[in-house]
C-alpha cells in the first residue's frame, strides 16, 4: 500500500481493493452510469489507482458521453506511461468516434512503447479491422499470433476478422483452430454457431451451441460418427417378425424360470422335488392310507393329475398375464399375445420334468414302458394346443371383465372333478359319455391313460376331434386378437 | 386445449403426420353405468419431419405421455389418425422388463429384445454396453444386488444403442449419479444430431429451448 492510500482507509473507509471490487460488478454488469459513478468514487479517494481513470472512460465511452471519457483517458496516459491499456483505450474511443487516423497513432505509439504486449497487438489489427482494412488487420493479427502462439485474444480476433469479411466457411475454420487451441474459450462455440447460421448449415449452428455445454472432444467424436455409420448404434427392425417373435417368448420364459429358481436354495432341484412331494401325496393318501380304487388305482390317478395339473397351473397364472403386463405394454410396443404364451412355455418348460417323473413312477409301479408309450407325443402336443387357446382366450377377456378372473378357480375345480380323475369312465353311464367325452380335458386325460396305463395306441377320433375344435378355437382366438390387440393398452388400465 | 404450433424452419420430408388426434380414457362406468370419459387429447395436429427434434411442453396431466404413446402406436387415438409414412417409432423405455432375480447380461438382452431389437444384436453390443454401463464385473451379478444409479445405468446403456427412425423421450435426461448424468446426457445430445428425428416431453423448458427446433405446446 503507497502513502497515499492509507488515509482514506484509516477514515473509516472500504480499503481500495473493496471499493474496486465495488464498482467492478457494475462494470461486469453493463450498467454504466453506475459504473462511472462508482469509479468516479474509486478516484476520489484512491487516485493513483489506473482502473479508476480507464474504467471510467470506458464508462463513459459507453454512454456516448466522449468528451468526459476523453478528458479521464488522456489524464490516465500522462498519469501512467508504463499501462499499454490507456493508449489503447484512447484509441478505442478514437475508434468509436469514427477518427480511425488518430486511433491507429495511438495505437503506434503504444507499439513504440510496449512492443512485446500482446494486447496492443490486438489493439492495432482491432483499429484496422474497424476501419475496414481487413487485410491489413489479419496482416497485423498473423505477425502477432507468430510471436504469441498462446494467446486466445488474437486467435479470436484471426476468426472475428472473417466474420466481418463475411467469409463464413473461412470464420468456420478458424473457430474450429480457436476450439482446438483454447477449448475453454466460449465465442469459438457461440460465434462459431452463428457462422454456421449464416452459411444456412441449421444442424451444425446446433451442434455448435450444444457443444459449448459438451466441450470440444464431444464435437469431434459426434462429427466423427456422422462420418461413418457409427459402432454404437444399431436399428431395430421395422416390425417384429414372427421369428423374432418367437424367439423373444422362448428367451423371456427361460429367463422366467431362472428367476424362479434363483429365489430358492435348491434352485432348479425344486423343479423335480415339487411333483415327487405331490405324488408323494397321492400315493400316500390313495394308495397306502385309503387302500381304495383296486390295484392300479395310484398309477390311473397320477396319469390324470399330473397332465391335470399342468393345465390348471398354467390357465391359472396366465389369466391375468395381459392386465398383469400393462407396465410394458405401455413402454413398449409388444403383441398382448407375448403374456400368455410366456406363462405357457414357463409351465411347459418346468412340466417336461415333471412328465419324466411320472415315467419313472410308472416304471418302478410296474408299468415298463411300450412302443405305445411314443404316442403320449401327440397327445402332449394336443393338450399344449388347448391349453394355448384357452389361456389365450382367457387373458384377453380378463382385462375387459375382471370379474372373469374369480371365476377361473372354481371353473378349474369344476373340470378337476368332471374329466374323470379321481374316478374311472366305466363309472359313468355309457348315456352320459358323449357328454363326459365333449369336455376336452377328460378326453386328453383319457388318451394319456390308453398309452401310459393301458399300453394301447391312443383313440386317434376322439383325439382329432379335440384337435379340430382346437385349430377352430386358435384361428378364432388369433383372429380376436388381432382385431383388439389396438386397444389392450387403453383397457388394461381403464 | 389447442395445440399451438410455434414453426422454425425444419429440414426433411414430413414422415409422421398427426391429424386432429383426439385420446380419451374411461374414467368409470361399465356394464351396469353409463360410462364418464376424460379427454386426454383433442385437435392435435402436427407434422414430424425427418431430422426434427420436436419439443413437446405442457402443465401436469396435459397429455404429454399420451401423445407419445400415440406418436409410437402403443394406443390408437380416438379421433383423427397418425399416419406414418413408413418409419420405425420406438419410445425409449430405459429398464423396460427388468427382473431383479437375473443378472445385468441378461436383463440387457431381454430388455433390449422387447425394444425390438433382435437377440442377435443384443448380445453383439454386449461388451459396449457393459463398458458405458461402467458396470464391470458387476454385469454378472444379479439386478436386485445393484444400488438404484447402477440399475438406471444399466437401463439407459440397453437404451442407448437404440436408433429407431423416430426416437421418443419422456423425461428421460435425468439418470444416475451426477456423473453419469453428465455423460448420459452428453451421449443422448449426440443422438440429437445426426440424422436422427427426435420428440422430446420434458418439464424443462430451457432443456427444450437447448435441445429442439420445433415446440409443440399442449
Amino acid at each position: 500500500m503507497t502513502q497515499g492510500n492509507q488515509g482514506p482507509a484509516q477514515a473509516g473507509l472500504p480499503d481500495s481493493k473493496d471499493l474496486q471490487e465495488w464498482a467492478w460488478q457494475a462494470t461486469h454488469g453493463q450498467e454504466w452510469r453506475l459504473a462511472a459513478q462508482r469509479w468516479a468514487l474509486v478516484r476520489e479517494f484512491y487516485p493513483d489507482e489506473s482502473a479508476s481513470w480507464i474504467q471510467a472512460s470506458i464508462a463513459h465511452r459507453k454512454l456516448e458521453e466522449y468528451d468526459l471519457a476523453e478528458a479521464l483517458i488522456s489524464e490516465a496516459v500522462e498519469r501512467f506511461p508504463q499501462n499499454s491499456n490507456t493508449l489503447r483505450q484512447y484509441a478505442e474511443l478514437e475508434i468509436e468516434r469514427g477518427k480511425f487516423d488518430r486511433a491507429l497513432e495511438l495505437v503506434e505509439q503504444a507499439r513504440e512503447k510496449f512492443s512485446d504486449d500482446p494486447d496492443v497487438i490486438w489493439s492495432i489489427a482491432n483499429v484496422h479491422k474497424k476501419a475496414d482494412q481487413c487485410s491489413r488487420a489479419e496482416q497485423e493479427n498473423l505477425l502477432g499470433q507468430e510471436v504469441f502462439p498462446e494467446n486466445a485474444r488474437l486467435a479470436v480476433q484471426y476468426a472475428e476478422i472473417a466474420m466481418q469479411q463475411k467469409d463464413w466457411q473461412t470464420a468456420l475454420e478458424r473457430w474450429q483452430q480457436v476450439r482446438e487451441r483454447f477449448p475453454k474459450h466460449a465465442s469459438g462455440f457461440a460465434r462459431a454457431a452463428e457462422a454456421a447460421e449464416k452459411l444456412g448449415n441449421e444442424p451444425l449452428s446446433r451442434q455448435l451451441k450444444l457443444a459449448q455445454e459438451y466441450g470440444n472432444a464431444w464435437l469431434i467424436s459426434l462429427q466423427e460418427e456422422g462420418e461413418g455409420e457409427s459402432v454404437h448404434n444399431i436399428s431395430p427392425p421395422q416390425r417384429r417378425n414372427w421369428k423374432t417373435f418367437v424367439d423373444l417368448v422362448w428367451t423371456k420364459a427361460r429367463l422366467n424360470l431362472k428367476s424362479e429358481a434363483n429365489q430358492n436354495h435348491l434352485r432348479y432341484f425344486w423343479w423335480i422335488l415339487d411333483p415327487l412331494l405331490y405324488m408323494a401325496v397321492f400315493y400316500i393318501v390313495f394308495g397306502v392310507l385309503m387302500e381304495r380304487g383296486g390295484p392300479g388305482f395310484i398309477a390311473y390317478l397320477l396319469t390324470g393329475l399330473v397332465p391335470f395339473q399342468w393345465f390348471a397351473k398354467t390357465v391359472q397364472q396366465t389369466s391375468g398375464s395381459i392386465v398383469g403386463g400393462k407396465g410394458l405394454m405401455h413402454k413398449v410396443r409388444i403383441s398382448p399375445l407375448f403374456f400368455p404364451l410366456v406363462g405357457i412355455v414357463q409351465n411347459t418348460g418346468k412340466q417336461t420334468l415333471v412328465f419324466l417323473m411320472l415315467g419313472l413312477f410308472l416304471v418302478f409301479y410296474g408299468l415298463p414302458p411300450t412302443v405305445h408309450w411314443l404316442a403320449v407325443v401327440p397327445v402332449i402336443a394336443v393338450q399344449l394346443l388347448l391349453m394355448v387357446v384357452i389361456s389365450c382366450f382367457l387373458a384377453m377377456l380378463v382385462p375387459f371383465v375382471r370379474d372373469i378372473s374369480n371365476l377361473i378357480p372354481t371353473g378349474i375345480q369344476f373340470l378337476l372333478f368332471t374329466s374323470g380323475i379321481f374316478y374311472t369312465v366305466d363309472r359313468i353311464p355309457s348315456e352320459w359319455h358323449t357328454l363326459f367325452f365333449s369336455n376336452p380335458m377328460a378326453n386328453i386325460l383319457h388318451q394319456y391313460r390308453l398309452v401310459l396305463v393301458e399300453n394301447q395306441w391312443p383313440d386317434w377320433s376322439g383325439l382329432g376331434w379335440v384337435f379340430l375344435g382346437c385349430m377352430i378355437g386358435l384361428v378364432i382366438v388369433l383372429a380376436l386378437y388381432r382385431r383388439l390387440e389396438p386397444i389392450f393398452p387403453r383397457v388394461v388400465i381403464e | 386445449m389447442m395445440a399451438s404450433q410455434q414453426q422454425i424452419p425444419a429440414h426433411g420430408e414430413v414422415i409422421i403426420s398427426l391429424k386432429d388426434v383426439g385420446v380419451r380414457y374411461k374414467r368409470r362406468g361399465g356394464l351396469f353405468r353409463k360410462p364418464e370419459y376424460f379427454q386426454a387429447l383433442e385437435n392435435v395436429s402436427f407434422d414430424i419431419c425427418r431430422g426434427d427434434t420436436l419439443g413437446i411442453v405442457g402443465r401436469n396431466g396435459a397429455g404429454k405421455s399420451t401423445l407419445l404413446r400415440t406418436i409410437a402406436g402403443i394406443i390408437q387415438p380416438d379421433s383423427g389418425e397418425v399416419v406414418n409414412f413408413g418409419v420405425t417409432v420406438s419410445l425409449l423405455a430405459l429398464q423396460a422388463g427388468f427382473d431383479p432375480e437375473l443378472p445385468g447380461t441378461d436383463n440387457a438382452i431381454i430388455s433390449g429384445m422387447l425394444m425390438g431389437y433382435t437377440r442377435r444384436q443384443v448380445e453383439s453390443r454386449m461388451s459396449d454396453i457393459t463398458e458405458f454401463s461402467e458396470l464391470g464385473d458387476f454385469i454378472y451379478q444379479p439386478v436386485k444386488t445393484y444400488s438404484s444409479g447402477m440399475r438406471s445405468r444399466l437401463g439407459f446403456a440397453v437404451s442407448m444403442f437404440m436408433t429407431p427412425g423416430v426416437l421418443l423421450l419422456d423425461e428421460i435426461l435425468s439418470v444416475g449419479d451426477k456423473e453419469f448424468r453428465k455423460k448420459a446426457e452428453s451421449e443422448m445430445v449426440k443422438k440429437f444430431h445426426s440424422d436422427q428425428t427426435i420428440v422430446l416431453v420434458s418439464h424443462s423448458e430451457g432443456q427444450i429451448k437447448k435441445l429442439c427446433n420445433k415446440v409443440i405446446e399442449l
